[in-house]
């Protein structure tokens, strides 16, 4: 039934719009930034965190559970890939998904007890931030500190092995594109709807007919299966296997990115990432050197300055100034 | 005699110290609406939670439509078909209305734009203002979002609706409107209804049947007026709530 998967990959008019024209704008970022090296590296940086925080939004925005391991699922992606193709050979093509399915496999063995015995708020965000660091230690007992080097391989296309940054850009920007996509169909469907009714409440959502943790760990098995497979990329790019990779700090601040874009709205979230992650790359260019560190302070300051001003996120401020810009009838229901 | 859709039998629920529920009985019959009052703490509250899977009954056992559902969690209850509305409210203050009452209408109805219609038209049989509907709950008044909790609930189609005061609030004339939403409610749907209500003119002038708690177990039973002149009850209400 052709017509009825149509259906279900169509997008509204206005979101699909949308969609195309950031396709569109991110196509022509490197443009932009006349091929520069350095500036490539870095927009892909911020492609990256753009990426793993629109797959964070389903579980912490939709869902409401302040998942802290977007980085411990983004590296399961990486090893499993990385290590699959510095010892055998074997494309990433195929090792990205491998390291999805072993994500989603480490998703669903600590994601059923949690939600099996109700953890969440603080305790979930400390219990998946622990899971962060319980994999490095697995990861250094395996591999110790000992650092792997993915070579350079030819043919490049089949072993993802670039020497210029613009392929990973556009393979993390198309990332991008997808996970929001995925995000909009997610907002729109009976899936949605549940797990908006989780994040805003449990009890009433279970009585209304909602299995709440079945649906919990649908959302925990989708975000760790995308932030898998941006680790099967971004593995491809630094070509460095490390127990580094497992980076609690990562997992923070892919959540804090997804809270001041404010919780739910897929736009803010990837608008905080990219505005966040470029000043952090500025500032650690401008300042870094003189004072070690000090980009990092940006994270409370900017946390803080919305926490104060705009309790929404940035989402409010994306929907203002959309309001202003396509004035709607507010009672017109569709 | 017609057969019991529900029967609550010796179900006791306790609190630490406290039994909130007492060995309480009690059968509702099908197409009735029944009453069930009761001074403050009498453990109303506690039985509703108990018939729908938010609490497990310590000891005792409830059948509805010849079934044993103990212990059941609550989107399974609500699967067979007992819905519920919540005495301190619990909105979704981020979903519309409309969003609200369709995620109800999911239940049975697993195509969202056909859950949104069948929503769109539980809202207007409630009566709720189309100028409403795109409204968030966190915009709505308390009044409002008790006719959603209701909405929402109706929209999952249960046979059997545990109402835990709804009225608690409303103006006079607000009430008698209510009281006519639901027993049109109850013929379009043919409902069961079981309504829990301190406001005395409202339930008694609803009720076919009122079942009356005290310290968690029952204490009367009947048509509203002999419940009314019940000595035991008017003694149960003395120094709480005049009847
Ligand atoms: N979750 C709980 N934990 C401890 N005690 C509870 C809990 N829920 C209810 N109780 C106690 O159980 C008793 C019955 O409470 P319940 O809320 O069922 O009464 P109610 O008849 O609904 O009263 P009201 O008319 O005031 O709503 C009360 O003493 C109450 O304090
Ligand atoms: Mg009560």
């Amino acid at each position: 039934m052709p017509g009825v998967l149509a259906k279900k990959l169509a997008l509204t008019k206005e979101r699909l719009y949308g969609l195309i024209g950031l396709a569109i704008v991110l196509a022509l970022v490197p443009v932009f930034l006349g091929f520069n090296f350095y500036y490539v590296l870095l927009a892909t940086n911020v492609m990256l965190a753009a990426s793993l925080v629109a797959a964070w939004n389903i579980i912490g925005g939709y869902a409401g559970q302040l998942d802290l391991a977007a980085s411990a699922y983004m590296a399961l992606g990486a090893v499993v890939t990385g290590h699959l193709l510095a010892s055998y050979g074997l494309t990433p093509w195929i090792g990205m998904f491998l390291g999805a399915g072993l994500a989603v496999t480490v998703a669903v063995l600590v994601g059923y007890p949690t939600f099996r015995f109700g953890i969440k708020e603080v305790w979930y965000a400390l219990l998946t931030s622990a899971l962060v660091v319980i994999l490095m230690r697995i990861y250094y007992l395996i591999y110790g500190s000992f650092e792997t080097y993915i070579p350079h391989m030819e043919p490049e296309w089949l072993y993802l092995s670039f020497r210029r940054y613009e392929v990973y850009y556009y393979l993390l920007a198309a990332m991008v594109v997808i996970i929001i996509w995925i995000n909009l169909k997610i907002k729109s469907s009976k899936l949605g709807y549940y797990l908006a009714a989780i994040r805003e409440d449990e009890l009433a959502a279970e009585a209304l007919g909602i299995d709440v943790r079945r649906y919990k760990l649908y959302a925990l098995m989708i975000y760790a299966a995308l932030a898998g497979i941006i680790g099967g990329i971004y593995i491809t790019l630094t070509g460095i296997l490390s127990y580094r990779l497992f980076d609690p700090w990562l997992g923070i601040v892919t959540a804090v990115m997804g809270i001041v874009g404010g919780l739910g709205s897929i736009e803010g979230a990837v608008l905080a990432a990219v505005i966040l992650r470029s000043l952090e790359e500025y500032l650690r260019g401008a300042i870094g050197a003189t004072y070690p560190g000090s980009h990092l302070l940006v994270y409370g300051l900017i946390l803080i300055i919305v926490g104060v001003l705009k309790p929404e996120g940035l989402a409010s401020l994306i929907r203002y100034v959309k309001n202003k810009l396509f004035y709607r009838k507010r009672e017109e229901v569709k | 005699m017609p057969q019991p859709i529900l029967r609550v039998e010796d179900v006791v629920k306790r609190f630490g110290g406290i039994i909130a529920v007492n060995h309480m009985s009690m059968e509702v019959y099908k197409n009735e609406i029944l009453g069930l009052i009761g001074p403050n703490g009498a453990g109303k509250t506690t039985l509703f939670n108990c018939i729908t899977g938010v609490y497990k009954p310590e000891e005792g056992r409830i059948i509805f439509q010849n079934e044993d559902i103990t212990g059941l969690p609550p989107h399974v209850i609500i699967q067979k078909g007992i819905a519920r509305t919540w005495q301190k409210v619990r909105p979704f203050k981020k979903l519309t209305v409309l969003e609200a009452v369709t995620v109800g209408a999911l239940l049975r109805i697993p195509d969202v734009d056909e859950a949104r219609e069948t929503a769109k038209e539980i809202l207007e049989f409630i009566g709720i203002d189309k100028s409403r509907w795109n409204r968030l709950g966190s915009e709505i008044t308390l009044i409002e979002h008790k006719l959603v909790d209701l909405a929402r609930a109706l929209a999952t189609r249960p046979k059997l609706i545990l109402l835990d005061e709804v009225a608690a609030g409303l103006r006079p004339h607000e009430m008698d409107e209510l009281a006519k939403v639901l027993l049109k409610v109850r013929e379009e749907y043919k409902l069961t209804l079981i309504v829990v209500e301190h406001v005395m003119r409202f339930v008694m002038g609803l009720s076919e049947r009122i079942v009356v708690m005290h310290e968690g177990k029952k204490i009367a039973e009947g048509r509203p007026e002999e419940v009314a002149n019940n000595p035991r009850v008017v003694e149960a209400y003395l120094g709480t709530k005049p009847l």
